[in-house]
């Protein structure tokens, strides 16, 4: 019973980070219908800039979250604008995008991987290695601050999509593009600004994988399948789908990793991802998927 | 009222007119240009007859004929059926494993084996087409990317195939002026046979459906398709011809390991290489497939094999996909300045 407990404990905790990486993902397929491939390599990228803060500046991985954020916000941006803008406004070639998003990745893959080589990194803020005790039961001190964060960052994010003008915009162009834009929505910044944002959780989740996981640039590939289980499982573009899909599946993956193996922990995100999409291919929450 | 005519007869001369029209466009055609290229490939080992050294440049043409024996088969599938898989890459690793451990285990040479390779990769294509091919577009995609890692967890930890480690093959018994040989020209055949039956494909009423699967789905099937049959078997046959090269590629290597087969580097390779030659045209995978290994080597020869070839990979298909989706093929076709000789279609 306390095993199961503490399976369960560390599983929840490991799903509050996966559901912020998957936030982001889910936010942007949301409004631009790109399944971003190029998402989990942007996480990676979020985790070298904490990583490098760290290690000159001794910028705790927590606190150098918003940095991330920003970096890659403006990254997003600087993506949107270069890659993206032109393909966005032709839904024809969804899959053309899928491609683009691809290369991308590779791109910043092969950058990161011959900047600083495929080593395994890892932030060591002293927390990383601490625990709290409740009786027989131990948290890891650097995944529970990192699951807490994660569901700061993401309640901020329901906050700002329920509450304000922008929020509203990119809800209304979530649901219906056409329609928001004949409500006077400037559809193109709400893309933009998504992109941005999306990424810039992205960049926040690396920042607190960064003490969790160790990583290196390749791992990327492996993060993409396990990303697209969750929000193919909460439903594609609905953010509390991916929370509670990133709950459920950690959860489950936690109990499979202590009885069955580590690895089949790993696989029962891509066993999952399939039979989801064989049985339920709208998601938990999601709406029947209409085919473009 | 009557019917003037006999509607044999309309038919009879709707197909005369329809072969009018085909041939009077056809007729142009260079038709000798991918014979002559055929005998230039299978003379070409012949310089190796003054005392060798030139396995580097065999080396070379026999990879970019597996790669385009790969692309166009991807073509098949990806092109013309309009279906992107980013986890081919998984028929590449069961035929070199199948073959790989008849080969360690009996001694029979992969190149034997290797038609038999396909089959099985065929069968197990079919029947994981049932099940991925329900889904269209992107989660299609995203299905293939977890086919690859599915498959890459399978590998490293089976033990019976060596798991990470893989298995050492027997190397053939040939001197090395000799040993590249055999593998060039079975790899000569499988491009020659590839290209050949995504030609016939193409101009098959088989192809036609498959085009119009890639067109829209829906209406393909009411006009009376069976989608989902000519989905699954597209996807065995692209698995056959990508499994064969599988086979023979490792026995060439002398060894079989998953970070050979199962990287998404291949994968990508085979997308690019369909793209940038022009995705959905003949002549379009096994170009793009030449321009590529070219460009490719000269990039290894300039900057030394590093993760650059990565960035280098992203960057090229990032320019074809916003500048010239359509491909050198597809582009140069657009603007009716294809030369006539890389008309295959």
């Amino acid at each position: 019973m306390i095993d199961a407990l503490q399976v369960l404990i560390l599983g929840l905790a490991l799903g509050g980070v996966f559901a912020l990486m998957a936030s982001g993902l889910t936010l942007i397929f949301g409004v631009m219908r790109i399944v971003n491939l190029a998402h989990p390599i942007m996480i990676i990228v979020g985790a070298f800039i904490a990583y490098w803060l760290f290690r000159s500046y001794g910028v705790d991985p927590i606190l150098a979250t918003p940095i991330a954020a920003a970096a890659l916000f403006v990254i997003g941006i600087g993506l949107y604008k270069t890659v993206f803008e032109k393909e966005a406004a032709n839904a024809k070639y969804s899959e053309m995008t899928v491609l683009l998003t691809f290369a991308v990745a590779l791109c910043f893959d092969g950058l990161l991987g011959s900047l600083f080589s495929n080593t395994q990194r890892v932030t060591t803020p002293a927390y990383a290695t601490d625990a709290f005790f409740l009786g027989d039961i131990f948290i890891p001190k650097g995944q529970a601050y990192a699951g807490i964060v994660s569901l700061v960052i993401i309640a901020g994010l329901l906050v700002f999509l329920k509450f304000t003008r922008f929020g509203t915009a990119i809800r209304a162009t979530t649901q219906n593009r056409a329609a928001a834009q004949l409500m006077g929505v400037n559809v193109q910044r709400v893309s933009m600004l998504t992109f941005g944002i999306g990424l810039g959780l992205a960049g926040a989740a690396g920042a607190l994988v960064s003490f969790i996981f160790s990583f290196f640039p390749a791992k990327h590939w492996e993060w993409i399948a396990i990303l697209m289980s969750l929000v193919v499982l909460g439903g594609m573009g609905k953010i509390m789908g991916a929370v509670i899909g990133a709950l459920l599946l950690s959860v489950i993956a936690a109990f499979v990793g202590t009885y069955a193996g580590a690895t089949w922990s790993t696989m029962t995100f891509f066993i999952a991802l399939f039979v989801i999409l064989l049985v339920r291919p709208q998601g938990l929450l999601g709406d029947k998927v209409e085919e473009a | 009222m009557t019917v003037p005519y006999d509607v044999g007869d309309v038919i009879a001369a709707r197909r005369q007119y329809n072969a009018g029209l085909a041939s009077s466009g056809r007729r142009e055609r260079v038709k000798w240009f991918p014979w002559a290229l055929l005998a230039v490939l299978a003379v070409l080992p012949l310089i190796q007859l003054n005392g060798g050294g030139y396995n580097y440049v065999l080396h070379l043409v026999l990879y970019a004929m597996m790669y385009s024996a790969m692309a166009s088969s991807w073509n098949i599938l990806g092109g013309y059926t309009g279906y992107i898989s980013l986890g081919h890459n998984v028929f590449f690793c069961i035929g070199g494993y199948f073959s790989g451990m008849i080969l360690a285990y009996t001694g029979i040479s992969s190149i034997i084996t290797a038609p038999l390779a396909g089959l099985v990769a065929g069968a197990i294509g079919y029947l994981i087409g049932l099940v991925t091919l329900r889904m269209r577009g992107p989660t299609f995609i995203i299905s293939s990317i977890a086919l690859l890692m599915v498959a890459r967890i399978l590998f490293d930890n089976w033990h019976f195939v060596g798991g990470s480690n893989g298995v050492s093959l027997p190397p053939i018994g040939l001197g090395p002026q000799w040993a590249k040989i055999p593998y060039y020209y079975a790899f000569l055949v499988l491009a020659a046979v590839t290209v050949w039956c995504s030609y016939r494909i193409k101009h098959s009423k088989f192809g036609l459906g498959l085009r119009a699967i890639s067109q829209d789905e829906v209406k393909a099937e009411s006009a009376g398709i069976d989608t989902r049959l000519y989905k699954t078997l597209v996807f065995a046959i692209s698995a056959f011809f990508v499994s064969v090269a599988g086979a023979v590629w490792g026995e060439y290597l002398t060894y079989i390991r998953p970070n050979i087969f199962l990287i998404i580097l291949v994968a990508a390779n085979l997308v690019l290489m369909c793209i940038l030659g022009g995705k959905g045209t003949v002549a379009g995978p096994v170009v793009g497939t030449v321009v590529f290994v070219a460009f490719n080597e000269i990039s290894l020869i300039v900057m030394g094999a590093s993760e650059i070839n990565l960035l280098v990979t992203g960057v090229i298909m990032v320019v074809t996909l916003l500048f010239f989706p359509a491909g050198i093929v597809g582009t140069l076709a657009k603007m009716k300045k294809l030369p006539r000789f890389l008309d295959w279609d």
